[in-house]
């Protein structure tokens, strides 16, 4: 059966069937991210002092984002009044501003806001005693400059000298958004305790340089010598053969991923293989999305990252040096981290799906398939952005609630 | 929309609606932008200013930007709006209610009644919000009230 497209409203509903379609959408729409808000406000409301936001959410980028939506939810329907007169030179105008915040919004989620925290991470120590001796080392400078009644850096909190007080400011009003006395009992606790992660961005890192060793060669393996031989050539200039009898060190030392490579490849043509740890190499680099199985993997007895260089603060100038062995938890601000990122990332992630989907229906819009429309029904096309409109501005709607429930919650 | 809301001067009194309306939108970010960055609100607190806030924007978006204001009113449509405001101030109310310092009255502990009242002041505060624009935004409009002859006509023909 064909259901015709009617351009005027029907009698019955006074609607024109794709808006009663789309309105209809929408309200299936507002039960799914209906269900993901009640989830956020259930688990903020049940969260600890300290396990929520992390003081990671610039409002800054958030009311900018915001706006950026809200111009883009204006040219929409801009574009559709041209439309509406008749413009078409008009409409094509906001729509590519439209467009164009869209992408912008997309831009500084992906390139900046998610990015971001996954190049920072927190590090949970095994031991109290060590914690505080970190964050003593950490902070040090800092707190002993404003004994000399230095206090240019506005650390108002590092009066006296004591790293204590002057950690206790800054995680307070960064981790525990306020500083009430809740806060402040939930600081005291994790302090003394030594549960407190120290957060920051890790600047650089000793990584282990892995020898590839062959141990010896298994001639019932179904492999041929020279298949053999071949697959060995492709890691070592040295002869073959040679290598395949006696056994003997790849000649090039590798990191832990190109060695565990070799080593299945070499496994693959019969070879048994020890991988050993020969030295550690500093790279000063920003990891993205590590695991802690990452700096404690171990290699004969030997961790795969020995110590990372962890800036704290913002200005990550607050340098410290933690070894692997000390490290019990390190997580970037990726889902994994906690509640709070976990429900973070599958909302906004779920928005910009919506964000990017309306992208693709306003380009296709515009490409001459699209606008073939508008040259054989101008009404129909008309509606046609209409009804994409309702979804835009509802798309514009659930960032209207996130702003506040994200940034200010 | 209906054909009586097709008319050029009908177009252009919407444009400009539209572009107040954004300039309204902004403002409203800037204030809640504002307000985090200039008190340390307790979580409460920032839940019922930050949520009525977003609600004004939400019902100015649904009334003019989707200019469900002129549409024909489906009652299903309504009924998803009605409930969605409800549900974000109920939101509020239940955050209100868990965190417990709303009308944080100096005393440490608090009787059951303080609690109830201020998930109440959570769901009427920004419930009333909502009808007040609501009201607000469905006043005629004046190019409507200069034609009512082709107003009538339409409403003969539908």
């Amino acid at each position: 059966m064909e259901i015709p497209y009617t351009v005027k409203p029907r009698p019955d509903t006074g609607l024109y069937n794709g808006k009663l379609g789309i309105w209809l959408f929408l309200a299936s729409e507002v039960m799914l991210f209906g269900a993901l808000f009640s989830s956020y406000v259930l688990l903020r409301v049940g969260a600890e002092p300290g396990t929520w936001s992390m003081g990671l959410m610039d409002i800054k980028v958030g009311a900018g984002n915001t706006m950026v939506l809200i111009a883009s939810s204006m040219f929409i329907v801009l574009a559709w009044a041209e439309l509406k007169q008749g413009n078409l030179a008009g409409y094509k105008k906001w729509k590519w501003a439209t467009i164009a915040c869209a992408v912008v919004f997309l831009c500084v989620k992906w390139s900046y806001e998610w990015p971001s925290k996954f190049k920072h991470y927190d590090v949970w120590l095994n031991s109290a005693t060590v914690l505080h001796e970190k964050f003593e080392k950490g902070y040090h400078e800092t707190a002993s400059h404003s004994e000399d009644g230095d206090d240019e850096h506005g650390h108002g909190d590092a009066a006296g000298g004591d790293v204590e007080k002057y950690v206790e400011g800054i995680y307070t009003t960064r981790f525990f958004k306020e500083s009430s006395e809740a806060s402040k009992t939930a600081f005291k606790k994790a302090w003394d305790n030594g549960t407190l992660a120290l957060s920051g961005h890790i600047n650089a890192y000793e990584e282990a340089r892995i020898d590839v060793r062959i141990t010896g060669w298994k001639a019932d393996a179904g492999v041929s010598e020279a298949d053999a031989d071949k697959a060995l050539a492709k890691f070592s200039d040295a002869d073959a053969a040679e290598l395949r009898q006696n056994g003997g060190s790849l000649p090039e030392k590798t990191d832990y991923d190109s060695a565990k490579r070799a080593e299945y490849a070499l496994g693959q043509a019969g070879f048994t293989v020890a991988l050993s740890v020969v030295g550690y190499e500093r790279v000063e680099a920003h990891p993205w999305v590590w695991r802690t199985k990452r700096v404690t993997e171990d290699i004969g007895g030997k961790p795969r990252v020995r110590s990372i260089e962890l800036g704290l603060d913002h200005s990550h100038h607050h340098v410290i040096t933690l070894d692997a062995g000390d490290i019990k938890r390190l997580s970037a601000y990726e889902p994994k981290h906690s509640t709070f990122f976990g429900i973070y990332y599958t909302i906004t992630g779920l928005h910009a799906a919506h964000v990017f989907g309306g992208i693709l229906i306003m380009l296709y819009n515009m490409l001459p398939i699209g606008l073939a429309l508008w040259h054989k029904d101008r009404e129909q096309y008309t509606n046609r952005i209409e009804t994409f409109g309702l979804f835009w501005h509802f798309v514009d709607l659930v960032w209207i609630f996130l702003f506040p429930i994200l940034y200010i919650l | 929309m209906s054909d009586s809301h097709d008319s050029p001067e009908f177009i252009k009194y919407l444009v400009n609606l539209f572009r107040i309306v954004g300039v309204v939108l902004v403002v409203g970010t800037l204030v809640t932008w504002w307000i985090d960055v200039t008190f340390a609100l307790p979580l409460a607190w920032a839940a019922v200013i930050g949520l009525s806030i977003a609600l004004v924007k939400a019902s100015f978006v649904v009334a003019i930007f989707m200019h469900y204001k002129w549409d024909k009113k489906l009652i299903m449509i309504t009924w998803t709006m009605l409930i969605t405001f409800f549900f974000f101030a109920g939101m509020m109310g239940l955050i209100m209610w868990a965190d417990g310092d709303a009308p944080n009255l100096a005393r440490i502990e608090m009787s059951a009644i303080w609690v109830v009242l201020a998930s109440l002041l959570g769901l009427v505060l920004p419930a009333s919000f909502t009808v007040l624009t609501v009201k607000m935004l469905s006043q005629p409009a004046p190019v409507e009230a200069a034609a009512p002859k082709a107003r009538r006509a339409a409403k003969k023909k539908s």
